[in-house]
């Protein structure tokens, strides 16, 4: 995707922020990357490590990455699942989107889709 | 610095945290939004096309302009990379174009269409816009993470690219109102399944439309056409 350009967003974002609560620099970053959103995780911290290090205020930063387990529903019963109950259901089979998530564990139709998990969020900046 | 009375050893070693909760693409939304409002002041609809490079994008907005555009006011943002060739190549139809060049990004953004709707404004006739197609740069990734102000976003595959499409690139399917197969001329001669693509791409998203069409038998057009005048709101 163009992780290098979401991070230089997210830089801009939290500069915002440090500025406003005169801060001159970040400890912590912490993102919410949802499983359907199409950002690759390591490429993003690969770019924010990449970024910080020229920069004063996110020289010392680190970053986690929070990303929600994968929730599907199902179109013919209705019920939604997490995907652990998906991966259960396919024998400890690896998960793999999207395609791996077999029948619907309630009704058994095939007709499981993604539910949300597209977000892409600056949860909480931690300044000193 | 301290807050207190601004001195400058102030509490500035105490750790501050910061609840945030904004997406990182918000910019993008506020602009997007904008850009939705703006386009309805016109009187029009807005389509964002996206696809990978040669599906056929540009080809049919030709092609649609060859059945509508004595019956719907339609204009057209180009995006690319580079050059002025697509946006020409719909000039030539009689169709007013503004090509926006990326310059190297791989998608097009919310602010680059606000400054292309502006141009636009200085090409399109007095009240002449119904409609407003936007052609996205040709990738099947990026594009899919930006809104640009559109009210239908359409995702297009054509038969030599394979049905496998949508089970790879899910991002651009779940986000779309309405998926084209292109080139179904060409369905002879690939190994391609209209209904392996069209399983896939409601498994990604049960709500999604599916037309399959070719811009050069007119296969299908009729069914593109309708859903056009759909958004327009009239009938001929």
């Amino acid at each position: 995707m163009h992780e290098l350009s979401l991070v230089q967003g997210l830089m801009e974002q939290v500069r915002q922020i440090a500025r406003e609560n005169n801060r001159e620099r970040v400890t912590l970053v912490r993102v919410r990357i949802g499983p359907f959103s199409g950002v690759v995780t390591e490429s993003f911290s690969f770019a924010f490590h990449a970024l910080k290090t020229d920069d004063n205020l996110f020289s010392q930063s680190g970053l986690e990455i929070e990303t929600p387990e994968p929730e599907f529903s199902c179109s013919g019963c209705g019920r939604r699942f997490d995907g652990s109950k998906i991966r259960d259901r396919a024998r400890g089979h690896d998960f793999h989107f999207p395609f791996d998530w077999g029948r619907c564990p309630a009704c058994g139709q095939e007709a499981l889709h993604p539910e949300g998990g597209d977000e892409i969020l600056l949860l909480q900046v931690e300044l000193e | 610095m301290c807050e207190e009375c601004g001195c400058q050893t102030g509490n500035n070693s105490d750790k501050k945290i910061v609840e945030v909760n904004r997406s990182l693409l918000e910019a993008n939304q506020e602009i997007a939004h904008g850009n939705r409002q703006h386009i309805e002041r016109l009187g029009a609809k807005a389509i964002n096309i996206i696809s990978s490079p040669g599906a056929g994008k540009t080809t049919l907005l030709e092609a649609t302009a060859g059945v509508l555009s004595e019956e719907i006011n339609f204009a057209v943002i180009e995006g690319d990379i580079e050059t002025e060739k697509d946006a020409d190549r719909i000039r030539a139809r009689g169709i007013p174009a503004v090509q926006l060049t990326t310059g190297g990004a791989c998608h097009l953004d919310a602010s680059l269409v606000h400054k292309g709707i502006h141009q636009l404004e200085h090409v399109i006739s007095e009240g002449g816009l119904d409609l407003l197609f936007i052609e996205n740069v040709g990738n099947l990734v990026c594009p899919a993470a930006f809104d640009l102000g559109e009210h239908k976003r359409v995702v297009m595959v054509s038969v030599p690219e394979g049905s496998d499409k949508p089970a790879k690139y899910p991002r651009a399917f779940i986000g779309s109102d309405l998926f084209i197969i292109s080139k179904t001329d060409l369905l002879p001669y690939f190994d391609f399944s209209v209904e392996e693509a069209s399983k896939e791409a409601r498994r990604l998203n049960p709500d999604i439309e599916i037309i399959t069409l070719s811009a050069v038998t007119a296969q299908g057009m009729d069914h593109w056409i309708e859903y056009l005048w759909g958004m327009v709101g009239l009938r001929p």
